[in-house]
């Protein structure tokens, strides 16, 4: 061959999918959290649409991104 | 037997006209090795071919009988340049199947063509593998525990060979040093576990001298019916292999009963032609091996790893006989970075083709190669023939599916265990749809939430309940902002005991003065604010409990306000 071939790898090291997937679940349980607490205790005029989405797209990248993280590291190779 | 005898007959019968006909290649040397240690027939010959005749030759003809042939599983020559301490570089020659128009039905020909054309007077030293499969026939054909297996071979000391043949000779070698009976002709010689027929000189072309061996042998005759190997490529990290195996003893079939005692007691002398492990080659570092049938995990097997290769020895779950079935599944990780390579524009995934298994026959292999989602442009390059097609699997996190690669091949033996190359196109982007659609999954349940909070779905809107319900919301709301108000008074009172320790620090009245009246005019804005909202609370029949708190608060603010200009004078007249 005249060029040489190089091996592909994951994006992300793979030693790193545990302690990748933890913290990530961790901060957007607590994004959850707070977005419950949010709809929980706020009047029916007070609350904001804006600040709701936010948190609930916050929410859910993080939440997306620790399960796929906990997929990879439990071996489902998705 | 007798139509067997016919055939090879009417090959004698043609080779008498046929042989002017041909180019005028001879075979100066030839020696053949038969191995016969195994259930796949292994026959090597080296040869040195030379031009007699005027015309330069591009391509060397083998030919076999067609019953040999129809169990060809694998024909490999190759041609080196000089003998001995000068020998040139081995190249690989091609083989096509080309059956010239007078040939007898019953011989096929294999052409090998030459790198370079053979001229007159030159000659050629090659060197040929041939696998044949199916070529040891049990005899008797069905033993019980006790006896062990006897099979029957049938050769020609003399090589069908379209050209005359100066010398050659031919070496079988058996499994033991033990044999039944073999044909003896001239010049035959059996030493240790070898039979030596010849040399024999100066033979015409396609000639031909039955010969039939009976041999013991207890060799482990695996053949695996089907098998089904899965390749699934996953870009995060892995390649995981799943092999399917539907295995059976080939060789004589058990008649009689299984005596467990017996087998148990005295294995070597009932269930000698019995087979206990498989032995399998997996690369190495390959992770996470299981190997499980459709009842459960089979707990007997071993792994013995280093850093060349892996190796399994698994045991079925029972000692297999003449006959006897069983099937399993294998699976095994491997990472991506020993398998998948990047080339210009192209990814390809570098693996190997067969059964990691030891010395087992394939009857039936389907390769499945799964590529992941988004992959375009694929094409599959094996060194031998076999039979493509594609298909797609459905598997975690898909929308369109995965395409899939199916390359299926019969008679696989373990000299088809060569690397081959799946060329595809991937952009890395696309490994960013599967995050994005657990995203989304996620976002739509917060969605859903947010509108079960925003929509209402009481069906009457003019009942007492209701109405009650929105007033206390009202109530709650007003309560709310109040709080909200009285948190910011709160913060400018603070702010005002900052600036007063302040000034107590460095003297600096106009800062102080600038700060109260900015104070001023904020908590002005506050009771202006508070206003309306005291007002809604007070016309609020709900708010009657908590209405009373409201205004004693609004009245202590009041209160301290107008106290706290006091004590800020006070400070003033002591500068």
């Amino acid at each position: 061959m005249t060029q040489s071939a190089k091996p592909i790898s994951s994006p992300v090291p793979d030693a790193w999918y545990p302690s990748l997937a933890v913290p990530m679940l961790a901060v957007g349980l607590v994004i959850t959290a707070s977005f419950f607490i949010y709809e929980a205790t706020s009047s029916r005029k007070n609350r904001s649409l804006a600040k709701e989405l936010v948190t609930g797209a916050a929410a859910s990248f993080f939440l997306g991104f620790g399960s796929l993280f906990l997929l990879l590291a439990s071996g489902v190779y998705v | 037997m007798s139509s067997f005898r016919f055939d090879l007959l009417l090959i004698l019968v043609f080779a008498i006209h046929f042989a002017p006909g041909l180019s005028d290649l001879v075979i100066s040397k030839l020696d053949r090795r038969i191995d016969l240690t195994s259930q796949i027939v292994r026959m090597t010959l080296t040869l040195k071919v030379e031009n007699t005749g005027t015309d330069p030759v591009s391509e060397v003809s083998l030919t076999f009988p067609e019953h040999q042939a129809n169990n060809l599983a694998l024909l490999v020559a190759v041609s080196t340049k000089g003998k001995g301490k000068s020998r040139g570089s081995a190249t690989n020659l091609p083989i096509k199947i080309k059956q010239p128009n007078d040939s007898p039905p019953s011989l096929i020909w294999y052409a090998a063509s030459l790198p370079k054309e053979l001229g007159k007077g030159e000659s050629l030293n090659m060197d040929v593998l041939v696998v044949f499969t199916h070529m040891l026939r049990p005899f008797p054909e069905k033993i019980t525990q006790a006896e062990s297996q006897l099979f029957l071979f049938q050769e020609s000391a003399h090589f069908t060979s379209p050209y005359n043949v100066k010398v050659q000779s031919l070496t079988v070698k058996l499994p033991s040093e033990n044999v039944e009976s073999y044909t003896k002709l001239e010049n035959t010689k059996f030493s240790g576990s070898e039979i030596k027929y010849g040399p024999y000189e100066n033979l015409p072309a396609l000639s031909y001298s039955p010969v039939i061996i009976h041999f013991p042998s207890n060799t482990p005759f695996a053949v695996a019916k089907e098998l089904v190997r899965e390749i699934e490529i996953s870009h995060w990290g892995n390649v995981q292999v799943t092999e399917h195996y539907n295995l059976i003893h080939g060789g004589a079939q058990s008649t009689g009963e299984f005596s467990r005692l017996d087998f148990q007691a005295r294995p070597h002398l009932r269930g000698a032609s019995a087979f206990r492990n498989l032995i399998a080659m997996l690369p190495p570092r390959a992770h996470s091996i299981y190997y499980r049938d459709a009842i459960g995990n089979i707990s007997t097997s071993n792994i013995y790893g280093d850093s060349s290769k892996t190796l399994l020895e698994i045991e079925p779950r029972y000692p297999m006989f003449g006959g006897w079935k069983t099937s399993f599944t294998i699976g095994y990780g491997l990472p991506l970075q020993d398998y998948l390579f990047q080339l210009g524009g192209t990814r390809f995934l570098n693996i190997t083709f067969g059964s990691p298994m030891n010395d087992v026959l394939v009857e039936n292999l389907t390769l499945k190669v799964v590529l992941p989602e988004g992959s375009r442009d694929i094409s599959v390059s094996v060194p031998f023939p076999v039979k493509q097609s594609q298909e797609t699997k459905f598997s975690h996190l898909d929308i369109a599916g995965r395409p899939t690669v199916v390359v299926e091949k019969i008679n696989v033996v373990p000299e088809h265990n060569q690397y081959f190359q799946v060329h595809y196109k991937f952009s890395n982007l696309s490994l960013l749809t599967e995050p994005l659609m657990l995203i989304c999954g996620f976002f739509s349940l917060f969605v859903a939430c947010i509108i079960y909070m925003h929509a209402d779905f009481t069906i009457s809107k003019s009942s007492s309940s209701y109405l009650a319900k929105l007033q206390w919301d009202e109530v709650q709301g007003t309560i709310q902002q109040l709080q909200d108000i009285i948190n910011r008074c709160l913060l400018i009172h603070d702010k005002l005991e900052a600036s007063l320790r302040e000034l107590s620090r460095n003297g600096d009245v106009q800062a102080c003065k600038a700060v109260r009246k900015s104070a001023d005019g904020l908590l002005k804005d506050f009771s202006k604010e508070s206003k309306p909202l005291l007002a809604i609370l007070q016309s609020s029949p709900q708010a009657a409990h908590i209405l009373p708190k409201v205004e004693e608060l609004m009245f202590n603010r009041h209160r301290w306000k107008q106290r706290g200009p006091l004590l800020f004078g006070h400070r003033n007249l002591l500068e």
